[in-house]
């Protein structure tokens, strides 16, 4: 009521202004002391949340916005806009409806491009969550289908959103495999789209990116065929900031990467809280949160731009260049890591340090089923009890005795979570190949892979034979008696 | 020789003037002929370059107005990008004419841009068919008997006001093609404005040429062929103007479904490839194909109702 009214007011000043027709007055009236800062958030794409939607809910940039010196009179107006995906936010950042902005690695290039060429020039100030070998973007099938490869895919129609992070990918694994864009028949779908005509069969297979490629999987229609993983190149989701604004307010913009920071720390610290929270604050289920943001996660939450992000961007670049898609882009003089090192100076940690490193938090513990204390993260298996806690056990073996077990007495569990042997990502157990019986007889060694080519390539390596989840589980309780 | 021209020119005049059948003012069309023959009269021996004249000079102020009208259109759009106007509406980045003719001569040479207009005006020439196939029949079955009428215009109103992009889920899970889908989100923009005008312009019959057509004898089937139909075609006309606007408005939604082809979808596109000319260039294209298309339609209305030109409501 009250938003329609406003709207109604709106466009009769819009109106009466147009009618008058006379180009005076070139600022927009706006109260001294009250600063609008729009922020255009895609809370549906799961590894942004801690720069959008968890820092709206815990009020974590209220807390973190400068309230002293220059600062002191400012009433904040903190305008939350949310999209599925970058370009809108993009749009808005030029139209300065949006001041900070958050996208994946290939619209952060056209967001920085277009910035520059339209003079609304924008700077890439932090990344929020990364996958160090492109893990996140997928392939995904319908879960009927006969594909289980790349290969399988020839000739067939496959869309994924243009432009987008999972757009870069599929481009990278053709080049990769050696095969020429006419491979397949490749169109633009939005994840939306793509979804829904992936579940009712129209095409054969879809690219997209977090959190599609494990969401669409685990509501129980499509297979995963292909992790960006398998590219090793670098994928990550960043902040951008107008330019402009970063000058005119950089404590603002710094407050905002603490605040981020926060949020990591605050993901980090509560992973089955957090899954739970942003299941409830955006409706993609918590099991696929965990998978991204969990310990051990497909994402790894680390503000610090790193030079391999850098290099993989420019790399990014000649694709969307090759392709015509992009205008010029002068990288280096768009990135721009002043404030995240200024963030991680008031908040006394070391930038250079963290730099460095490429450590995500592992999975730890003791595995209550084998007894022993988990110690190699590579190997280590989650489960989820329905209503209760993550356990994490040591092995997958130990894993799936586990499920057996808990099975039998009677527990629903939410997921279990293996590790791929080969593309060292996180994985849905129940999605996942195994090679089971290897090597020693005695003690079956089950080895999971997303994939069936790796763990037919494990297999013809190793000995043994492939197997599905049920099978797996089988084996295991074949061993444990 | 003189009368007869002047008799036979309102005539003529009609015909021969196909885009604005209407238009024609009372005192336009019974003053203007005479006073062109009286000025022209030196000339009328050579009977058809008078005529020719005469059609220019009518068409002229008609001609006219529409340059300043587009010409104004243009020079907004001209004037706010070349000095950036920012007074609450804001030019500062929307895409200069020149821009967009760059962008719309690389995308002329390649010939995936006739592609794109050749898929979307079939894709709503078949919605708007069907649309007509249905909508027109249903319109006078429902607007002739009251029982039809109870039974379907709730569900219809209910269903009218649904956005076209909502139908896009459903469209896909509904239709085993991507082109069905398309064409049936055109047709449900083209569906309900045909329908209602029809609905309308039965209710709005002279209730004395039914019982006239009773009287003669006429049965159902006849009566709604030879007095219902052509008695309500100016309000199915209406309609099928106003629904081919509403489907081409409905286009972007249904093409997006589409991910490759398609005017509608080369917008959407260049929408998340955030290039602002090519969604300018897409905007104007689908402009210019939606008017081309009711003029067709104009075209088809005024030869199928000759005695529209005769009529009083014609010369209002």
């Amino acid at each position: 009521m009250g938003v329609a009214r406003l709207a109604r007011i709106e466009f009769g000043i819009f109106a009466l202004l147009m009618g008058a027709c006379i180009a005076v007055g070139p600022e927009r009236a706006r109260a001294e002391t009250t600063l609008q800062i729009g922020i255009g958030t895609q809370n549906t794409t799961t590894n942004t949340v801690t720069g959008g939607i968890v820092l709206k809910e815990l009020g974590l940039l209220e807390k973190h916005l400068p309230k002293t010196g220059k600062y002191q009179d400012f009433k904040y107006s903190l305008s939350w806009q949310n999209f599925t995906s970058g370009p809108p936010v993009t749009n808005g950042m030029m139209a300065d409806n949006i001041q900070i902005g958050m996208m994946g690695d290939y619209p952060l290039l056209v967001n920085g491009a277009t910035g520059q060429a339209t003079g609304n020039e924008t700077q890439l100030v932090a990344i929020i969550a990364y996958n160090a070998y492109g893990g996140g973007n997928g392939i995904v099938v319908h879960k009927d289908s006969p594909y289980f490869d790349l290969a399988d895919l020839k000739g067939k129609n496959v869309s994924v959103p243009f432009g987008s992070a999972a757009h870069g990918m599929i481009l990278h694994a053709l080049q990769m495999h050696g095969l020429t864009p006419d491979f397949w028949n490749l169109v633009s779908q939005s994840p939306e789209i793509g979804s829904t005509n992936l579940q009712e069969k129209r095409i054969d297979a879809h690219a997209d990116f977090v959190p599609f490629p494990e969401l669409l999987p685990f509501r129980g229609f499509a297979r995963k065929i292909y992790d960006g993983a398998d590219t090793k190149i670098p994928t990550f989701h960043g902040v951008v900031v107008r330019k402009d604004f970063g000058e005119k307010y950089p404590e603002i913009v710094t407050a905002y990467i603490e605040a981020l920071m926060e949020a990591n720390d605050w993901v980090r610290q509560n992973p089955k809280l957090a899954a739970e929270k942003v299941e409830q604050w955006t409706s993609i289920n918590k099991e696929v949160v965990y998978i991204f943001l969990g310990s051990g996660g497909i994402m790894t939450l680390d503000p610090t731009i790193k030079s391999a992000w850098v290099d993989a961007m420019k790399e990014d670049y000649t694709v969307l260049q090759k392709l015509n898609l992009i205008k010029p882009l002068n990288i280096d003089a768009w990135v721009n890591d002043k404030y995240v090192r200024q963030a991680f100076k008031d908040q006394g940690l070391d930038y250079d340090s963290q730099l460095k490193s490429l450590a995500n938090y592992d999975m730890t513990g003791n595995d209550p089923v084998c007894n022993v204390p988990v110690t190699h993260p590579a190997e280590a298996g989650q489960i989820w009890i329905d209503g209760g806690d993550i356990l994490t056990f040591s092995s997958p073996a130990c894993t799936l005795t586990a499920v057996k077990k808990y099975t039998a007495d009677g527990k629903k569990l939410d997921a279990v979570y293996l590790v791929d042997h080969e593309l060292g990502i996180k994985v849905f157990a129940d999605a996942a190949f195994y090679a089971i019986g290897g090597k020693d007889p005695k003690s079956p060694e089950v080895v999971p892979f997303l994939l069936k080519r790796n763990a037919e390539d494990y297999v013809a390596k190793n000995g043994g034979k492939v197997a599905t989840y049920a099978d797996a589980l089988e084996g295991v309780a074949g061993a444990s008696h | 020789m003189t009368v007869q021209n002047i008799r036979a020119l309102p005539k003529q005049a009609a015909a021969e003037d196909p885009s604005s059948p209407k238009k024609t003012s009372p005192t336009g069309s019974s003053s203007a002929p005479k006073i062109s023959t009286l000025v022209l009269a030196p000339a009328i021996a050579l009977a058809k370059p008078s005529q020719l004249l005469r059609i220019v000079r009518e068409q002229a102020p008609t001609a006219l107005l529409g340059c300043i009208s587009l010409g104004a259109l243009f020079l907004f759009w001209y004037l706010g990008t070349k000095y950036k106007v920012d007074f609450y509406i804001r030019f500062k980045n929307v895409p200069t004419p020149y821009a967009v003719l760059e962008e719309a001569r690389t995308v002329g040479l390649s010939n995936k841009f006739f592609i794109n207009v050749v898929d979307s005006l079939r894709r709503i020439i078949s919605g708007f068919l069907i649309a007509i196939l249905i909508g027109v029949p249903l319109g006078l079955v429902i607007g002739k008997y009251r029982l039809v009428r109870d039974l379907y215009m709730p569900a219809i109103e209910v269903l009218r006001p649904i956005p076209a992009i909502a139908w896009v889920p459903m469209a896909i899970m509904l239709w085993p093609t991507n082109e069905a889908s398309i064409v049936f989100i055109t047709f449900i923009g083209a569906f309900f404005p045909i329908l209602l005008n029809t609905v309308h312009g039965v209710h709005s019959m002279d209730g004395v040429l039914i019982r006239a057509g009773r009287c003669l004898g006429a049965n159902e089937v006849k009566l709604f062929w030879y007095v219902i139909l052509p008695g309500t075609l100016p309000h199915i006309f209406t309609g099928l103007a106003v629904g081919m606007g509403v489907a081409w408005v409905s286009l972007i939604a249904a093409e997006m479904i589409s991910g490759q082809y398609g005017v509608g979808y080369y917008t959407w596109e260049a929408y998340s490839l955030v290039n602002y000319p090519a969604i300018v260039l897409g905007m104007i294209t689908i402009g210019i194909l939606g008017l081309l298309c009711s003029g067709a339609i104009r075209l088809v209305g005024f030869i199928a109702m000759p005695w529209l030109a005769y009529s009083v409501g014609s010369k209002r």
